[in-house]
């Protein structure tokens, strides 16, 4: 029987089997996706020594490096379901049959959340990680003209993405304001949340906003609580943080949108409406952990808003109160690809540390410390209190 | 916002306003706005819509979110031939 | 119409050493290339939707493209309920858009 089973092959999944192999644990990971990476594949991010992240090749070297030690893979492999039998072991239920092993790693990732807008179900509406994943994985745009909904650091980064890729975007807008926009359809809140992500750490929003673009001036406009009217431009790109989209027509296809224009808590401005001619929007909502999986297996949950909702109980060392289940990853709480990957490397260990019955104290108490040092300098930040969200899991 | 027949539910095509109507007269749990309006009850196994009917209820209810997950997950969180399911 | 493919990348590079491959969609034969997904393949010929709701018959076309939705579940040789957004096109492969179902499938009808 196979001694350890991920569920992922997302940059937790892969870095958790590479630390399981190394140490000699027998591993299999399955995901449904037809090539190894998980969401890490569509990421192009520019460090701040200006060289970009390529997610393609991160994951294809952990992908290699995992090859090399004979873990074996089983993509395109959805699970549906799970058990524990006799309370001894794991089994996986897959459209590809059963498989079975000691250990089991939920490394899932995260699922996006959306925003409800009149018209969201007609084609060529699509949330913004799918227009990501079609233009940066599969090299299809995802249109020939679109418009983003919804402000924030996802949306922000992916439109630089498209703008990359050639596609020609309208800009970033605001999502009508109603119950189920609450803090994203407000200019004020929004862009109070942009602030915070500038006192919190300014390097980090110039760094989203890459060197060039997000120019100093700008970020002393907003230190001091003034910003533009129109909004403001990234990349060429405005972000408007004072129009919303109340609506998206079209009969059989996306044709435009209806924008207007808003004052600064969200109250439609009479008289500003008109009609975009776009063929694509993109809708942002945030991510939120995908712990389906987890929750079958009979592990208690926490809502934590700063983690991205409900996170699956875990301790500092990624093992969950249900035994022989670990988590990490995104499905834990949402961050970036490199806390993904120190997390995986940490729950590698952990697993590893049981099944050989020598508590390596050392290696294990590194990879904590790795895991919180990736956190505090990660260059994405998705919550302003991702620190204190994960104090309230790890005490 | 002026269009209240927004789909919320996207896989049963349930409406925000039946999910506030619904919440409006029952007061109720998720749960049970799910098995009224059919909403995080289709295909896609309540993936894409039910932290917006765990938001209305919260909002509704004016209570805190829990930290139980309200809408319980059910198998198969992938929808699969019984077949496959069963094993044999 | 211009292509949607992206051949030039600044950063990821060019995208033209892929075979095609061709298979049909309601019909119709589709020229896609080695490693796309039928979503992104039909999309590169500007097919979008994919699907009709099974009750309001409404359109349908990916919404998430990694496999969460559910939304472009379309009938590749024979199979309903197949993701269009994680199955790759293989050669001569017939796929179909899902479609409007004739009856009220509902039990009970409360509404
Ligand atoms: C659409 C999207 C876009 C994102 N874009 C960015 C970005 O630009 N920058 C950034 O820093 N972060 C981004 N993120 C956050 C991202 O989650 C992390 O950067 C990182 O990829 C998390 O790694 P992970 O290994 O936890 O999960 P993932 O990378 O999400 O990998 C999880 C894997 O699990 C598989 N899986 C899930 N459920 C099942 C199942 N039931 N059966 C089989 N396989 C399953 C999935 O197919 C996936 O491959 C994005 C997230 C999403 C959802």
């Amino acid at each position: 029987m196979i001694d350890c089973l991920i569920v992922g092959a997302g940059p937790a999944g892969l870095s958790a089997a590479i630390a399981c192999a190394e140490n000699g644990l027998s591993t299999m990971v399955l995901d449904e996706f037809m090539k190894p990476g998980g969401r890490l594949l569509g990421q192009l991010h520019e460090e701040p020594n200006g060289i970009w992240w390529n997610g393609i090749d991160e994951a294809e070297k952990l992908y290699q490096r995992a090859k090399a030690l004979s873990i074996s893979f089983h993509l395109e492999t959805s699970v549906c379901h799970l058990e524990k039998v006799d309370g001894k072991y794991w089994t996986l239920h897959t459209d590809k049959g059963k498989f079975s092993g000691k250990n089991l790693l939920i490394a899932t990732g995260a699922a996006e959340q959306s925003l409800p807008i009149p018209g969201w179900t007609l084609p060529g509406v699509m949330s913004i990680g799918a227009a990501q994943v079609m233009a940066n994985v599969h090299r299809v745009k995802p249109g020939h003209r679109g418009i983003v909904i919804g402000v924030n650091v996802l949306s922000a980064a992916i439109a630089r993405e498209l703008l990359l890729a050639g596609v020609n975007l309208e800009g970033i807008v605001l999502p009508p304001r109603y119950l189920l926009t609450k803090g994203q359809s407000e200019p004020k809140d929004v862009f109070q949340s942009l602030l915070h992500m500038v006192h919190l750490a300014p390097s980090h929003l110039m760094k989203i906003g890459g060197k060039m673009a997000l120019k100093s001036s700008f970020i002393r406009k907003m230190a001091v609580g003034t910003y533009p009217k129109k909004g403001f431009k990234v990349w060429g790109m405005p972000i408007k943080l004072k129009q919303t989209v109340t609506e998206i027509i079209g009969k059989e296809n996306v044709e435009g949108v209806k924008v207007a224009s808003v004052d600064s808590s969200g109250n439609i401005i009479e008289g500003s409406e008109e009609i975009l001619p776009v063929d694509f929007v993109c809708i942002s909502g945030g991510l939120y952990p995908l712990a389906e999986l987890v929750s079958l297996a009979g592990c208690p949950f926490k809502y934590i808003p700063s983690l991205g909702g409900h996170v699956p109980v875990h301790d500092h060392n990624m093992q969950t109160p249900v035994e022989g289940l670990y988590v990490a990853g995104n499905v834990t709480g949402i961050e970036s690809a490199k806390v993904a990957m120190a997390q995986g490397h940490l729950a590698g260990l952990s697993i590893s540390s049981q099944k050989n019955k020598v508590s390596d104290g050392e290696a294990l108490q590194n990879a904590r410390e790795s895991v919180v040092s990736t956190r505090t300098n990660a260059l994405i930040h998705f919550h302003p209190d991702i620190l204190d969200g994960r104090r309230r899991l790890y005490g | 916002m002026e269009n209240e027949n927004v789909i919320i539910c996207r896989c049963e095509e349930v409406t925000f306003k039946e999910i506030c109507d619904t919440l409006k007269q029952y007061n109720c749990s998720s749960r049970e706005v799910k098995l009224r309006t059919r909403a995080a009850m289709g295909y896609c196994g309540g993936r894409s819509c039910r932290s917006f009917v765990d938001t209305l209820v919260a909002e509704f209810s004016r209570r805190p979110r829990a930290d139980d997950v309200q809408l319980k997950y059910r198998p198969p969180v992938r929808p699969m031939p019984f077949k496959t399911l069963g094993g044999e | 119409m211009k292509t949607l493919r992206i051949k030039k990348h600044p950063i990821l590079g060019p995208d033209d050493f892929r075979n095609t491959v061709a298979f049909t969609y309601n019909g119709k034969t589709i020229n896609a290339l080695e490693g796309d997904t039928l979503a992104a393949a039909l999309l590169a010929n500007g097919i979008r939707s994919l699907r009709a709701h099974e009750e309001s018959g409404s359109p349908r076309s990916f919404y998430c493209n990694i496999g969460h939705c559910f939304e472009c579940r379309v009938t590749v040789n024979g199979k309903e309920g197949v993701r269009a957004c994680l199955t790759p096109v293989s050669r001569g492969v017939v796929v179909e858009s899902g479609k409007k179902l004739p009856l009220p499938f509902k039990d009970g009808g409360e509404k």
